[in-house]
């Protein structure tokens, strides 16, 4: 199987892009979407509500190519290499430990701190999470599924210590992860220079989401916005990878829909 | 149909069947005279009666009364003996018939005495089941006569080689007529299929009534359940994986059934047959459909201790509407699979039809026929005594199943159930397990083996309480 070409018809999963699909999700999708562009590998997003569920290991996104099935960015970008293609080949070791680390970096700080933000924010929960989250599911199951996922991401929470922690903390440490990211980046147009990695793709997921959906407040988007080089690397990738294709599958049209259906 | 819960409603009073029989008199010199002779029953006692109302045991034992002489006063006290057991509140009943003592005694007065012991508030219970090619171990909590009336609540916990499960319910019969019943059902059933590499977790509640009608008796059901479903193994196919995940079905059904057998598990004579009809989503829930199915079964003696029988089955499933949600293109359905020792004899489990990689998908419709012609061992050894569970089986099972394209019209997808038929024929040997079971060890040839399909020609065993 890893011998095999990439085919035409390799489709990615993940939620519903207008009523239903979160901003951690929609986060990682976007990420894993960014990563094959950058690799010039054609994938088609598909959309359905159960794509959590389909899902291996229960989350998104996934990609099926062929007849595997591959979930989450660290196991794809290892699939892809399978396949002759990478991103990061050119670096020495230095330089993809130090890829790793600031991967590792995103994934601890941004990610859980989106995850917080959507499942222990109270107001977030009742306003946003909960009505997004069951609206595929009719009365009662859209209730218990959305009960269901927030005890098991509040029990995680509170495994790794972040529920203890206020809103304003979590935003602090937003603050720190972009303030490291924007020192590593500095003037360069991606992270390791010249060349877009897996590191690019994973940073441009979660800030480009970040700056295009709305939540209750803008505190957590103004904290990305205070680094300048930042926002002007996430409109960079998009430009050159999403702009210029149909709308569907540009990354605004992907944030912005989701950004619609926020406004109450 | 593995998953369908637990009996846990009804009267578990084994079944009158073949075991009951009527007592007779034995014949004496004086059996004309005390025939001829009229009695009046003037009293009725009852001993033993704790928490049991008055009401419910009037009903059962009103008929002795209307006994006009000894031979029928004591078939009527049977009769109503039967009736209080099988109400499941006595431990035992029994019945002493005297004549009158005391000042208002007629010359031709007679007592009647049940003397029962009820059954313990709590009960439980440990027992092993056979389903269809499965077998569990049922832990059971039962409070019998809660409230007096025989109302029963019981907590099930079962584990079995295919399905955990466990469930509670209550059980209320209507005092006098014990057949009109209802229950409350909450359950909890988890199963495996490997056949389809699929993993379901149903979580449910149900409200059942049954009553009899004439010869038939019909139950009307109304249930929601929220179904899980996931991949038993990294290996299954992406049609099983795009099921995956939750649904919520809200569905009334009903059903008949008209059963003239001596017998479930290895009938002799008579007829069964059962229609079912199931309408999901008009009661809430995101899963929409019509389901159809029946089963009819006819026994006839022949000669030299042999038996004929002739069983079809059929079903359809007909997906409703096209409801406007974003889950339109799933479809979590309860589709038919076909195949196996307890349906189409010489295929593997539930291995016929539909697939995909591996794993078998069910279908939307689905017919299935045997004839079978039962005799008992060749040379009857044991005869009298263990020969007797055994029987000799030649059978020939065909059966056909598939997915409708309802843009075609009927007399398209009758043609589709047409093509393709499978069939088997084979002989083999029938034990039969008290009235709960049977088991049959056979020789199978199966035929019109399409691609897809898994056989299993030779020996095939298989264990259950409903074949083909």
């Amino acid at each position: 199987a890893a011998a095999e070409p990439w085919p035409e018809n390799a489709e990615l999963y993940q939620q519903l892009k207008e009523e239903q699909i979160l901003l951690s999700d929609n986060a990682s999708s976007l990420a894993v979407q960014a990563f094959l562009k950058m690799c010039n590998l054609p994938i088609r997003v598909v959309c359905r509500a159960n794509a959590e569920y389909m899902s291996p290991s229960g989350k998104v996104p996934f990609i099926h190519v062929g007849n595997q099935v591959v979930s989450e960015l660290g196991p794809i970008v290892q699939f892809v290499k399978a396949k002759g293609h990478s991103l990061s080949d050119g670096l020495d070791e230095v330089q993809k430990a130090e890829m790793k680390a600031y991967m590792e970096l995103v994934n601890n700080m941004l990610l859980t701190a989106e995850l917080y933000l959507q499942w222990c924010d109270d107001v977030t929960v009742e306003e946003i999470t909960h009505p997004r989250y069951g609206s595929p599911y009719p009365w009662p199951l859209n209730r218990i599924l959305s009960y269901q996922k927030q005890w098991e991401v509040r029990r995680k929470m509170k495994a790794i210590g972040w529920a203890g922690k206020t809103l304003e903390q979590v935003l602090e440490d937003v603050d720190q992860c972009c303030q490291a990211l924007s020192q590593r980046l500095g003037t360069q147009p991606y992270f390791f220079n010249k060349q877009p990695t897996e590191l690019d793709a994973l940073v441009f997921g979660h800030l480009f989401t970040i700056l295009t959906t709305q939540l209750i407040t803008d505190e957590l988007s103004e904290k990305v916005k205070n680094y300048s080089n930042l926002t002007a690397f996430c409109r960079r990738i998009e430009q050159q990878y999403f702009g210029g294709h149909d709308k569907d599958s540009s990354a605004a049209g992907a944030a912005r829909s989701a950004k619609r259906s926020l406004l109450r | 149909q593995s998953l369908e819960p637990l009996p846990m409603g009804g009267p578990d009073f084994g079944a009158l069947g073949e075991e009951a029989e009527l007592v007779e008199v034995e014949p004496e010199a004086k059996q004309e005279i005390l025939e001829n002779k009229d009695v009046v029953v003037q009293h009725v006692h009852f001993d033993g009666l704790g928490r049991t109302k008055d009401d419910i045991i009037m009903y059962e034992i009103a008929d002795v009364f209307k006994a006009k002489n000894l031979i029928d006063v004591m078939r009527k006290s049977h009769e109503a003996r039967e009736k209080l057991l099988r109400l499941g509140i006595f431990r035992q009943v029994e019945v002493l018939i005297d004549t009158c003592q005391g000042d208002d005694a007629l010359p031709n007065g007679l007592d009647v005495t049940f003397e029962v012991m009820e059954l313990r508030r709590l009960t439980g219970s440990y027992n092993t089941m056979v389903g269809n090619n499965e077998g569990s171990m049922v832990l059971g909590l039962k409070f019998p006569n809660l409230f007096g009336r025989a109302e029963k609540v019981t907590f099930q916990f079962s584990y079995g080689t295919k399905e955990t499960s466990y469930g509670l319910s209550f059980f209320k019969p209507q005092p006098g007529n014990f057949e009109r019943n209802f229950s409350v059902n909450l359950y909890k059933v988890t199963g495996q299929f490997p056949w389809s590499s699929l993993r379901e977790t149903d979580r449910g509640i149900s409200t059942e009534l049954n009553f009899p009608m004439w010869k038939t008796n019909h139950t009307l059901k109304w249930e929601g359940v929220w179904r899980e479903l996931g991949c038993l193994a990294r290996t299954a196919s992406f049609s099983v994986r795009e099921e995956s995940g939750h649904s919520l079905k809200s569905s009334l059904s009903h059903a008949m059934v008209i059963d003239s057998r001596n017998s479930s598990i290895l009938p002799r004579r008579g007829a069964l047959l059962k229609i079912n009809q199931e309408l999901a989503g008009y009661t809430g829930g995101d899963v929409s459909f019509l389901k159809e199915d029946f089963e009819f079964q006819l026994n006839k003696q022949l000669l030299w201790d042999s038996v004929f029988s002739a069983s079809v089955w059929g079903g359809m499933l007909v997906p409703i509407g096209d409801k406007p949600s974003s889950i339109a293109d799933r479809q979590v359905f309860k589709r038919f699979y076909l195949g196996g020792p307890t349906s189409v004899r010489g295929f593997s489990m539930y291995s016929i039809g539909p697939q995909s990689e591996g794993d078998y998908l069910g279908g939307e419709a689905y017919w299935a026929g045997g004839l079978h012609l039962y005799t008992p061992l060749p040379f009857r050894p044991g005869r009298g005594g263990f020969g007797d569970l055994f029987r000799t089986h030649f059978f020939l099972n065909a059966g056909n199943l598939c997915n409708l394209n309802y843009g075609d019209g009927p007399r398209a997808h009758l043609q589709k159930l047409a093509e393709y038929i499978r069939w088997s024929y084979g002989a083999g040997i029938v034990l039969r397990l008290g009235n709960i079971a049977r088991l049959e060890l056979n020789y199978c040839f199966p035929m019109g083996v399409q691609s897809g399909d898994r056989i299993c020609d030779g020996v095939q065993f298989g264990a259950g309480i409903r074949f083909l």
